[in-house]
């Protein structure tokens, strides 16, 4: 028997357990996971999933030693109540998917008494749930994130890359993330060098760039809180590694 | 005492030329020759007065800025990479363009398509940039009548202006400090490391110095070389004849120095996950060891 961080594995069974969890979201976050195609093949001998709605048959969830979890928490959804207590048994460690898991996404936007959900609806992000804050290690952004981002990420996850984990470790502190943030922690603190990278970056084009102050130009309607314009500026945190050249 | 050597001013380099261009601006003739031969099938800039970025898909409508104004280069990477498909995208600008690029490459945030679509980036040697009414600011400041500036290079050590009279202006690196955006300030990749390769505007508009930092800027320059042997040629300088453009990159980190020094110091806000961006500057200053060629800061 090997042990690693006080959990038993099997040594013929020396595979990284993870789980998909599913919360009140579009599904676009685990799609994305299905999109890495080929790429995924490669880390298949070190990876088992054990748990995915989408992605096995198993009813029970088993114990798992990373759970990706998408989607907010809908106060008002029993189901989801329990799956927040199993995902905090169950899992070792929390990585939350996308804007709505991470941020509130969309979700944020929910005021109840929709006409297609015509009952008070209340969402949470999973990073702000109090039973799960010691577990919730990393927080990945995206509007969905791109498959490229969670191959690496995964990757990172099993070479233990701490470099290259921080900043999202860093995102799971953060509770807010929208375009706002631009102008809030870049723009007027005198970072923006007007590059253009966050609105590149915008998968729902909220921000602009405006040729006539030379700086990005944020639309509030359309935000979708996903945090990929932050996390994408060049000044928002951690200096990331040059390419290195042979 | 702190001594900026070579390695943190310029950056790890293979080689130096000098290129000369037959009477046109070398770095123009080298992008057209790449469209030309389709080595690139695709040049995202900015435009000649540098304002507004630019996507040149054809070498007629090639233009590259002329003056250290670029803004926005990378707002159009999406259209260039998802409305026009191209695959072999080369990118001309200031450093800061590929600090942006370099990340989401790393990464993969939000554009995972630019990990497989650059084929090329070239950035220019960059003083510090300006907007329109910081350059009429500037040369009105030291020149005493605001004037349009056509183009910026190095000579003898300075920056120098040519203006729309034709006039040379020679900038004092202090004064142009001053007129930089704020972000220029605190700058400590001005020679655009994490590219392919580096433009040194000289004073002939004929000239300019190439440094290639790695095998890809190698190659595609032998390959322009070989499909085209008369339109540029390259000579091999030494590290002793940067003379046109080392004292002013010396003195220009020297003033972006002081400020990230007097910005820490201060207290004064830092980037929202970073707390110390700047603090492991002023780290380095105190002698600790870090290695900074591996971090653009």
């Amino acid at each position: 028997m090997l042990y690693r961080n006080k959990f038993t594995f099997e040594e013929n069974d020396f595979k990284l357990k993870i789980g998909f969890f599913h919360f009140s979201s579009c599904s676009g976050c685990q799609v994305a996971f299905l999109d890495m195609f080929e790429e995924a093949v490669e880390i298949l001998d070190t990876v088992e999933l054990v748990y995915s709605n989408m992605l096995t048959k198993r009813r029970n969830i088993p114990p798992m030693d990373v759970a990706f979890v998408e989607g907010a928490l809908c106060i008002e959804d029993p189901h989801q109540l329990n799956l927040i207590r199993e995902l905090n048994r169950k899992s070792k460690l929390i990585v939350t998917v996308g804007g709505c898991a991470s941020f509130g996404g969309v979700r944020r936007l929910s005021c109840g008494n929709q006409l297609p959900q015509p009952n008070h609806q209340s969402f949470v992000p999973i990073t702000e749930v109090e039973i799960l804050k010691p577990k919730v290690k990393y927080s990945i952004p995206g509007c969905p994130p791109n498959p490229a981002l969670l191959y690496s990420f995964l990757l990172a996850l099993l070479e233990v890359n701490e470099d290259f984990l921080q900043p999202f470790e860093l995102m799971s502190l953060s509770t807010r993330a929208s375009g706002l943030d631009i102008f809030s922690e870049v723009v007027n603190k005198g970072f923006c060098v007007g590059c253009g990278t966050c609105s590149t970056a915008c998968p729902v084009r909220a921000i602009s760039f405006d040729a006539n102050c030379s700086k990005p130009s944020f639309n509030a309607n359309l935000c979708v809180h996903c945090g990929s314009c932050l996390a994408a500026c060049p000044q928002s945190f951690k200096p990331y590694p040059q390419p290195t050249y042979i | 005492m702190v001594v900026f050597d070579e390695k943190l001013l310029i950056g790890k380099y293979k080689e130096a030329f000098l290129v000369e261009g037959k009477g046109k601006n070398p770095v123009k003739v080298l992008f057209n020759l790449m469209l030309n031969y389709n080595l690139i099938d695709g040049l995202l800039t900015a435009s000649s007065k540098g304002n507004n970025p630019r996507l040149i898909l054809r070498s007629s409508e090639l233009e590259i800025p002329e003056r250290n104004a670029c803004f926005g280069i990378n707002s159009l990477l999406k259209k260039a990479v998802q409305k026009y498909r191209l695959s072999k995208l080369a990118i001309f600008g200031p450093a800061c363009t590929f600090d942006g690029l370099n990340k989401t490459q790393y990464f993969g945030i939000g554009c995972n398509w630019t990990k497989t679509a650059i084929a090329l980036k070239v950035s220019f040697l960059c003083p510090g940039i300006l907007t329109e009414r910081g350059f009429q600011a500037e040369v009105c400041d030291i020149f005493g009548k605001a004037e349009h500036v056509e183009r910026f290079f190095f000579k003898n050590g300075k920056l120098c202006y040519e203006l729309k009279s034709k006039s040379e202006v020679q900038i004092p690196t202090d004064i142009h400090h001053s007129y930089t955006i704020t972000p220029c300030r605190y700058c400590l990749n001005l020679s655009g490391k994490g590219t392919d390769l580096t433009c040194v505007y000289l004073n002939r508009k004929d000239r300019t110095i190439i440094i290639v930092r790695s095998e890809r800027g190698f190659s595609l320059l032998a390959q322009v070389q070989k499909k085209s042997p008369l339109s540029l040629t390259f000579r091999r300088i030494l590290k002793e004849k940067f003379t046109d453009f080392f004292p002013f990159l010396k003195e220009k980190f020297m003033l972006n120095a002081a400020d990230i020094i007097e910005r820490v110091e201060l207290g004064l806000p830092v980037p929202k996950w970073n707390d110390n961006k700047l603090r492991r500057f002023y780290r380095v200053l105190n002698s600790i060891d870090v290695n900074s060629e591996e971090e653009v800061f």
